[in-house]
């Protein structure tokens, strides 16, 4: 819900929740309350919990009625690490102009705050596969976003940088001595990044869409004053996608989504965790083939059946969608999905 | 026969460098508060997309209509958008907390009625559709070279036939001025070509001030049917 204050300014709040899998369990969140005020068209301030801008969907990744997919290439998008960059607790600077000479027209947003992951979410619940459980995750996350919609109709290019100082707080068993029980536990990155680049085109009932985003993890994990690993984390992902409405009932849509790892390990556990260097290998990349169709039953209700054809579960320090403790037999080469999804909206 | 109900608009008084694009079927209305009389299409766009709030300093809000041609002619010539896009568009804008559902109304009159009474408001009806108490925005991009006073103005015919029928509305007319004042070309952008034809004969007999180059303006003459 939101409401105008005055003229310039604009409070609102809403609540998010959900169940996906392990993920979630029902345990809702603020997913944003934002105080905005706009000076002018090329300047304006909001603060609050605030959406992250960061490339094409991030900040609209849940509104699913959006798009004829149902689920955003998880190599740009993953839904398990929605909460790593969905939203931060802090403030926006934000503008749009038009540029002179029919160059198109410019939006940036720049932003600094606090990242609070939910306990419920991916990092989370691959730890808890070691017996590290989290009871906070999160720091400060500060970048910005620049996206210029040119004069060719239709395309929209743009970039997004995001900067983030992470700290976990965690209990586990000390791996160093398991008979001693549980002990505090810390996980600390130094300096992650991530880079965004991404274009969209839209003709008519056609739309096309690519990014590639470059995420750069350097986490040391400790208990006391025992750094027990440093691990640095190398994730690269890409996709093209392509969708077209076929009749105002039926959509169409296909995407090759592209993600890989790179890993390496030092400190105590070094031994337990080899490096991971050859993205060629099943255990460091998910490379996916996705086919989808969008039936619109009614302008507020719509049915999306969506088949994954995968080669690749890509298992490392940083997950990605396959989790252990949901595949105890193993990860094979290749993997087939189907998934079939209802939303609706008003 | 010369009618004397044939009103200008505006004729004479908006120049343009460059017009971006007209709509025959729909005029842009706005509170009496806004201060500007001209709107470029991208500003307009940029309004109905909640990019910018504000026109030459005035606060601004935009306002739907629920359906019909006038939504429709809006929808395709100014937004470049399906009603289910511009749908989704408001959704997100709502529900990443970025912006809001603009008001919809259901029909011209009730359009006009609240954007006269509603400060900032600005909205769309069909160009047939009173606009008692709001005014009307002219289309286009500003020029930079300051505008060409009318010295002689014709007065367009109404034909008797279109004139007993009530077939009216507005006529929109791109104009070429040279640097001497004459009319040069007169090209119909949007109306009924009947009427556009008469707009169009009258509007070559008009003599503007002289400039320092040739010029083109955006006209707009109204043949009220009623």
């Amino acid at each position: 819900m939101s409401t105008s204050v005055t003229d310039k300014l604009r409070v609102g709040a809403q609540l998010y929740d959900r169940n996906l899998g392990q993920l979630g369990q029902y345990h809702p969140s603020l997913d944003w309350a934002v105080a905005d005020y706009r000076f002018k068209s090329w300047f304006g301030v909001r603060g609050g919990k605030v959406k992250t801008t960061l490339g094409l969907y991030n900040d609209t990744q849940d509104l699913d009625f959006l798009r004829t997919f149902a689920l955003l290439p998880q190599s740009v998008y993953p839904t398990d690490l929605r909460d790593a960059t969905i939203a931060h607790l802090g403030g926006d600077v934000y503008g749009s102009l038009s540029l002179k000479h029919r160059l198109g027209g410019l939006a940036y947003t720049a932003y600094a705050g606090h990242r609070s992951d939910s306990i419920y979410g991916g990092v989370a619940y691959l730890a808890a596969q070691y017996q590290v459980y989290f009871s906070s995750y999160g720091g400060l996350q500060y970048g910005g976003d620049l996206r210029w919609n040119t004069p060719l109709k239709g395309l929209l290019i743009g970039i997004s940088r995001m900067n983030e100082d992470v700290t976990g707080k965690a209990k586990a068993i000390n791996p160093l001595n398991p008979g001693a029980g549980f002990v505090p536990y810390s996980a600390i990155s130094k300096a992650d990044w991530a880079d965004q680049f991404y274009g969209e085109y839209t003709a008519g009932k056609l739309r096309i869409d690519s990014e590639y985003r470059r995420f750069v993890h350097d986490e040391q994990d400790q208990t006391a004053d025992i750094v027990l690993v440093e691990i640095y984390d190398d994730v690269r992902g890409w996709y093209v996608s392509g969708s077209y409405r076929v009749t105002k009932r039926l959509a169409l849509g296909y995407y090759y989504s592209r993600y890989s790892v790179t890993s390496v390990a030092g400190g105590l556990l070094a031994p337990y965790a080899p490096h991971q260097t050859d993205t060629s290998l099943p255990a460091n990349h998910v490379y996916d083939k996705v086919i989808s169709a969008r039936v619109d039953l009614r302008r507020c209700w719509n049915v999306k059946v969506e088949g994954h054809f995968m080669n690749g579960y890509e298992y490392s320090s940083y997950p990605n969608g396959f989790y252990p403790q949901v595949n105890p037999q193993g990860f094979k080469p290749n993997t087939n999905a189907l998934v079939v999804k209802t939303g609706f909206n008003f | 026969m010369k009618c004397p109900k044939v009103l200008l608009l505006a004729a004479g008084l908006t120049i343009f460098a460059s017009v971006d694009s007209v709509a025959g079927d729909v005029k842009v209305i706005a509170n009496a508060s806004v201060k500007a009389d001209t709107i470029s299409a991208a500003d307009l766009k940029r309004v109905f997309l909640e990019e910018k709030s504000s026109l030459d300093g005035s606060h601004v809000e935009p306002l739907l209509e629920k359906e019909g041609r006038a939504h429709e002619a809006f929808l395709q010539e100014y937004l470049g958008m399906s009603e289910d896009d511009l749908q989704s568009y408001y959704q997100t804008l709502l529900f990443t907390g970025r912006g809001f559902m603009p008001k919809v109304l259901g029909s011209d009159a009730e359009v006009v009625a609240y954007v006269a009474r509603t400060q900032g408001a600005i909205g769309y009806v069909s160009s047939a559709a009173s606009a008692e108490g709001v005014k009307t925005l002219a289309i286009g991009v500003p020029s930079s070279n300051a505008e060409r006073k009318l010295i002689t103005r014709v007065e367009p015919d109404y034909p008797d036939t279109l004139k007993r029928l009530n077939i009216g509305g507005t006529v929109r007319l791109r104009v070429s001025i040279s640097a001497k004042g004459n009319v040069e070309d007169v090209e119909l952008l949007g109306g009924n070509p009947i009427l556009g034809e008469s707009a169009a004969a009258a509007v070559k007999k008009w003599v503007y001030a002289a400039g320092r180059s040739r010029t083109i303006a955006e006209v707009s003459i109204l043949f009220d049917g009623r």
